[in-house]
């Protein structure tokens, strides 16, 4: 499939300070690509070009075919953007901050009304209306925002931090949102760096650090290639000692750890390994029948999730100074 | 299939509110209570200055004012709310814009319209354009103030028109200057400034340095410098000429004093409103254009010159 999203060899410098390095990267269509990066990466930068508010030092980006630099007005009608801040304006309600987007994307008068209503049943504001903007939880307007980026119905939304400083609840709402316009055939490129937002929901991730690209791919794909060991807790009732004996003897077990608490062990007898391995799900199921055959009590025995924390942290390590 | 749309007979109501900021702007500022509160203080202060002109100018006067004098109350009563919504014109129209687009920038909501398919030219022409609704709005509330001097008479249906076409093309060239500075500075409050400081240069600085110019160079002008007896050489003619078409050219880029002088040539009678013909020293008569037909113009280009600007500065990427 085509991208829809096609970065070249993007570079921007401000003065002396290249906030992006050479970046290339391409994000399919019907994608949710998740950008994560450390503050000052170049996250917000990388967006501004790509929404044509900036233009590149050198480089190229495409947006649904369209180029940045040479066609920003088909690159326009075919994004939403929302930025890492929300504009109020004074004075003005939720049905005309919505009206007023959509006459500036030159949505004519008579269309304008079904798609504020379709919008704000979308985005669960019906019931607001009227009120005045800036009288909205941060959530809410986080909410009218989105609402407001999909007024031209754009093939792809270009969001900046859509999550930040939302309370739990909110920031729930806002991916199961944005889960909702994938389904309905958008392709959402968003960027964060709160990792469990991406974990949750994107498709793809693409991390970025001081203006390069250090990995993309999609989360599965990532997930290995950036943690080849699998985690094993394996908990016991006691034989703490045997146990670990019998696992560093077992071909690709790299590391057996204890994570329980001295005294817990020492009170109850109750152990708490972790196991790094490399292996297959049989060669993780042997595991198991070898320790049981062994007369250890185990009590628990699972592997761990990986989260995105931990593959940020293995793309990112040492390229920080 | 496209729908062709019959462009060129669109009513005036439906381009208006084809431009989005248009529509928002006057939807806002008509909101609530404020903008009739607004324009009752006006007119109410518009009203109260009109019959303190009349009282004081008829306090003055010894014969009773259904003489020949009404003429002349009506001149003071008209003159002075002119004087008056120029000022405004000056002064209040460069508040409605120089926020215009550094308000914008303020509220975060520039970016957001740079992303929409608005194009520059409708931000800036928008932002004139309900500024200077409102103005003209101001100026029509307040005709009923001005037509007080009809009940005297002594005023001309020509002066009116003048007074009118002065009155817009400031506000045109007020509001453009707002707009410009607006979208050249990142604030509002340093656009404010430079705006303000701009109005005050031409609309007190040009008459101080034309009545500064004409205290020093003023008895070279007249005849009576030379008195009867002496013929003055070509190059003190030329020199005399400089003078007269300087003062002129001053006199040109100010609107009170452009308004003044015309209003002079009108009640002089000797002149009609369009050419003045002046005499200087040598007895030689020059004949120039009434200041106002120059200012309008001036006006008119300065306000393209700053509006296509603008434009240009709106549609700049960020560079930097």
């Amino acid at each position: 499939m085509a991208p829809i999203i096609e970065i070249k060899n993007l570079v921007k410098r401000y003065g002396k300070l290249t906030a992006v390095n050479d970046m290339s990267l391409q994000v399919e269509a019907g994608a949710i690509f998740g950008f994560v990066g450390p503050n000052g990466a170049g996250k917000t930068t990388t967006m501004r070009i790509l929404t044509t508010l900036m233009a590149p030092t050198s480089g190229e980006a495409h947006v649904a075919g369209h180029s940045v630099i040479k066609d920003p007005r088909s690159v326009r009608k075919a994004i939403g953007y929302m930025p890492d801040f929300f504009g109020v304006y004074d004075d003005m309600t939720v049905w005309e901050y919505l009206d007023f987007f959509g006459a500036c994307y030159e949505i004519p008068e008579a269309q304008r009304q079904p798609i504020n209503r379709d919008l704000l049943e979308l985005v669960d504001l019906s019931h607001r209306k009227d009120d005045r903007v800036e009288g909205l939880s941060r959530g809410m307007k986080q909410r009218l925002a989105l609402a407001r980026t999909l007024a031209h119905d754009p093939q792809v939304l270009i969001l900046d931090e859509p999550a930040s400083g939302l309370d739990p609840r909110a920031r729930i709402e806002i991916r199961e949102l944005l889960v909702e316009l994938a389904r309905m055939g958008k392709t959402i490129f968003f960027s964060t760096h709160i990792l469990a937002d991406v974990a949750e929901i994107c498709t793809h991730v693409g991390i970025v650090e001081a203006g390069r690209l250090v990995a993309m791919g999609k989360l599965e794909e990532m997930q290995r290639m950036l943690m080849p060991h699998r985690r094993i807790h394996v908990n016991l009732l006691g034989k703490g000692e045997e146990a670990t004996a019998a696992l560093m003897a077992i071909e690709g077990v790299t590391n057996v750890q204890n994570e329980g608490p001295e005294e817990e062990a020492a009170a109850t007898g109750h152990h708490r390994l972790v196991v790094e391995y490399n292996g297959s799900d049989t060669e993780v199921s042997a595991i198991l029948a070898k320790l049981i055959s062994l007369g250890i009590p185990v009590f628990h025995f699972s592997e761990d999730v990986r989260d995105m924390e931990e593959v940020f942290m293995r793309a990112t390590q040492g390229i920080v100074s | 299939m496209t729908i062709l749309q019959p462009k060129y007979s669109r009513s005036l109501r439906e381009r208006l509110s084809a431009n989005p900021i248009v529509l928002k702007e006057l939807r806002g500022r008509m909101r609530g209570n404020r903008a009739y509160l607004v324009i009752t203080a006006y007119v109410g202060l518009m009203g109260l200055f009109a019959l303190l002109l009349y009282l004081g100018y008829t306090a003055s006067l010894t014969t009773s004012v259904y003489d020949s004098n009404s003429q002349i109350v009506g001149k003071v009563v008209f003159g002075g709310v002119v004087g008056v919504e120029l000022f405004m014109v000056c002064f209040i129209a460069p508040a409605f814009t120089a926020g215009a687009i550094s308000g914008e920038r303020e509220r975060q909501t520039y970016e957001l319209l740079r992303t929409t398919l608005m194009p520059a030219r409708s931000l800036v022409l928008g932002k004139l354009t309900s500024a200077l609704s409102f103005i003209v709005l101001l100026l029509f509330i307040a005709l009923p103030v001005q037509s007080l001097a009809f009940l005297f008479g002594g005023v001309a249906l020509e002066e009116v028109l003048i007074a009118l076409v002065i009155l817009l093309t400031t506000a045109l060239a007020s509001g453009a200057s707002g707009i410009f500075f607006s979208a050249l500075m990142r604030r509002t409050l340093g656009a404010s400034v430079v705006t303000y400081a701009f109005a005050l240069v031409v609309v007190v600085g040009v008459p101080v340095v034309a009545l500064l110019a004409l205290a020093f160079t003023g008895p070279y002008l007249g005849s009576s410098f030379y008195g009867g007896y002496y013929s003055p050489t070509a190059a003190e003619i030329m020199i005399q000429l400089l003078l007269m078409v300087g003062m002129w050219a001053l006199i040109c880029l100010n609107p009170l004093a452009a308004g003044f002088i015309t209003e002079i040539m009108l009640i002089s009678g000797e002149h009609n409103a369009f050419t003045m013909t002046t005499t200087i020293a040598s007895g030689q008569s020059i004949t120039l254009l009434g200041p106002w037909i120059p200012y309008t113009l001036i006006c008119l280009f300065f306000s393209l010159i700053t509006i296509l600007l603008s434009i240009q500065l709106v549609r700049r990427k960020e560079s930097t």
